[in-house]
């Protein structure tokens, strides 16, 4: 499918440098995605076989097709997840079918949270996560890599610093 | 936190009846939930009842109540509180100790809170709302009632840096207040009679009645009863929290108070209210009355909405002076004219821009409507033809901003814009915009925060207001040559950079009923009660 999102639009602000997350994060993704399938899959498998009745095929086969979507959709997501650090604020964006972009001026912040899962040190990313007062603001950057997620924390929170002011 | 200990402090307790009026809790919490049982299995009660006899389960109730009490009492030993220039602390905890401490240049609100018990016994408790996520207030539970009022006076004039306990002023003095909106019980009721319950409420009523008639049977009723019990506990809820609402205007804040059993006395320093928003239902409409709600960090989060209500129902005058009363400079030429725009207009009138009009397929009914408007201080969101709703975020309180696409929007070329507020009733967006505009939209609102944030006034704002307020003094007696005290003092109000005089636009015009003495004529500027230096 063609992407119309290269043509400049809200979600591509110009002169923005967007940096793109580490493709690990479509493996992640596509792990934990596997293992909480199996589960309804295999069982349903197993009903199926044991009670031969043919339409409870539908069910592993809603499975599969679940896990399919996921296998198209999630590179899609991860190429699409970016973020760009400009000189007041931090812009992340994400989404294919739900687009969302999300600006915080770095004296906004309150705090940022770094976070990696078992699955993510395996594969060498992290979660870094950016809080406002607010907490709608969501602006959460995952799969980077670590050093690159601990720049960005200590960046991150040298900038707010800087020009933090109250609530 | 490792602070060193604070040997200078002097430490108080609550009130001794504290426990007393704590240990009930238990004794109505285990009422409620043997009555439940009870109701809900009449014949097997009866059974127990009559296999064990009454002696034993009234001991058993008092027991369990003789527990309460006896913890309440052991909390109260391990509860004591002291108060510095800085912050106020608080350790409490029977087996896991906890001390707390508050930084007062971070209070968000104070609130007095008297439940019906501690009200009949002149108790009160004090809550200081910092703005710390769910369960960071400090509660102060509880204090004699003129010790509440004293202790939230203190902590006031010290949050805004006014000093005391010098000669002249050996205590605190209380901010003078001048009371601006009050909503009368006929109003209130009114409005809960118009309002979006009722109507769910007698929508249900009918159809029940209908389908009664219908199925020849009452059974149907009967079954519904828990939904009528839900809207009527909603509605009694509201005119019980508030009933005999009352605004006032301080130097050190906006006062509210309400409550018809447990009454709350809330001050909402100024620069507290970081989002507003005016609602009106369609019932509401002939009357043009509206709802006015705020976002205040530390409130909402927990409570009901009742705390974050800045006036329960008004109609349009009384409802912009309560906004004016928490932004009184919204930063255009005519606030009053926009205002009414953004309230009951649609179109492109006024600077107002609307969703294109492809938005009419997802939003056939109020695309004309749906729109914002900006001004040099704040942004104005307008949405709803049915339930008409207007959210002013000024932009130095904006946190962050965000856009949102959907598919079919992507397909029209639209956009949702997103301002992210501190918790609270008010979430202000705008859907539906050029996707275009949007994006324009979503960087330069970004800028404004950041610039807004920037001429900010300083947490203590107090001290600053004074000085502002000293300078000016000196220099209208310079220029009148007459001594200094001839010069009346002028009451500091809200931010020092709301005080520019050319600029002050008060959307009040024709100020009627309850808001005759409101201060919109001459600004925001009026005597303040302060002893002569």
């Amino acid at each position: 499918m063609s992407e119309p999102s290269v043509a400049p639009g809200p979600f591509d602000p110009p002169g923005v440098p967007w940096q793109p997350v580490s493709p690990r994060l479509t493996t992640a993704r596509l792990v934990s995605a596997a293992l909480t399938l199996v589960v309804p899959l295999a069982a349903g498998v197993v009903l199926a076989v044991l009670t031969e009745v043919t339409w409870l095929w539908a069910l592993p086969a809603a499975v599969l097709a679940v896990g399919v979507w996921v296998v198209v959709v999630v590179p899609r997501q991860v190429r699409a997840l970016g973020y760009a650090e400009r000189d007041d604020d931090l812009l992340v964006r994400r989404g294919v079918l739900f687009r969302s972009i999300v600006v915080v001026p770095y004296g906004r912040m309150q705090f940022v949270d770094v976070q990696a899962g078992p699955l993510d040190r395996k594969l060498g990313i992290a979660k870094v996560q950016l809080h406002t007062a607010s907490p709608t603001s969501d602006a959460v950057i995952p799969g980077l890599p670590p050093e690159e997620a601990s720049r960005l924390r200590d960046r991150l929170a040298a900038r707010g610093e800087a020009q933090l002011a109250g609530l | 936190m490792s602070q060193p200990a604070h040997e200078d402090l002097v430490w108080s307790r609550v009130h001794p009846v504290t426990p007393a009026v704590k240990g009930w809790k238990v004794l109505v919490v285990l009422l409620f939930i043997v009555g439940q049982q009870v109701t809900s299995n009449v014949r097997e009660a009866q059974d127990v009842v009559d296999s064990l006899g009454w002696m034993p389960l009234v001991g058993a109730i008092l027991g369990i109540t003789l527990i309460g009490f006896v913890y309440s009492y052991l909390a109260w030993r391990m509860t004591r509180y002291a108060v510095d220039a800085e912050a106020v602390y608080l350790q409490t905890g029977v087996l896991f100790r906890q001390q707390r401490s508050a930084r007062l240049d971070r209070v968000q609100a104070i609130d007095v809170v008297q439940p019906v018990l501690a009200r009949i016994l002149g108790l009160a408790e004090l809550k200081l709302e910092v703005a710390g996520g769910a369960d960071s207030a400090v509660h102060l539970a509880f204090l004699k009632e003129d010790g509440a009022q004293r202790l939230r006076n203190e902590l006031l004039a010290r949050a805004a840096g006014v000093s005391f306990g010098t000669e002249e002023n050996p205590e605190a003095p209380a901010a003078p207040e001048n009371e601006v909106l009050a909503v009368t019980p006929g109003r209130l009721v009114g409005s809960l009679v118009r309002s979006g319950s009722m109507i769910a409420g007698v929508v249900v009523v009918i159809g029940l009645v209908v389908t009664a008639v219908a199925a020849g049977s009452a059974s149907v009723i009967v079954g519904a009863l828990p939904v009528m019990l839900g809207v009527g506990a909603m509605l009694w809820t509201r005119f019980a929290g508030e009933f005999n609402f009352r605004a006032a205007q301080s130097p050190d804040g906006i006062r509210l108070r309400h409550g018809l059993l447990e009454s709350r006395a809330q001050t909402v320093p100024p620069g507290r209210v970081q989002a507003v928003e005016l609602t009106q239902g369609p019932l509401w409409r002939r009357k043009d009355w509206w709802r006015v709600q705020i976002n205040v960090a530390g409130y909402g989060v927990t409570d009901q909405a009742t705390e974050s209500v800045l006036l329960p129902v008004g109609d349009r005058d009384e409802a912009l002076l309560a906004l004016w009363l928490v932004l009184p400079d919204l930063g255009t030429e005519d606030a009053r004219g926009l205002l009414d725009e953004a309230l009951a207009g649609s179109g492109q009138e006024r600077g107002f821009v609307t969703s294109p009009r492809r938005a009419r397929w997802l939003d056939p009914w109020s695309f004309r409507r749906t729109g914002y408007a900006l001004t040099e201080r704040a942004l104005l969101a307008r949405t709803g033809r049915f339930v008409r709703r207007l959210v002013v975020v000024p932009h130095a309180r904006t946190q962050s901003v965000g856009l949102n696409q959907g598919p079919l929007q992507r397909r029209l070329g639209l956009c949702s814009f997103a301002l992210h507020s501190t918790p609270g009733p008010v979430t202000p967006t705008v859907p539906h915009l050029d996707r275009e505009v949007a994006g324009v939209l979503l960087l330069e609102q970004a800028a404004r925060a950041r610039t807004a944030r920037a001429s900010a006034g300083p947490e203590r704002w107090m001290l600053e207001l004074r000085d502002q307020a000293d300078a000016a003094r000196a220099q209208a007696a310079r220029e009148a040559g007459v001594p200094l005290e001839a010069v009346p003092r002028v009451a500091a109000h809200q931010e020092p950079s709301y005080q520019e005089p050319s600029r002050q636009e008060p959307i009040h015009q024709e100020p009627t009923g309850p808001a005759q003495q409101a201060p919109a004529h001459q600004g925001p500027a009026r005597p303040e009660q302060v002893p002569p230096s």
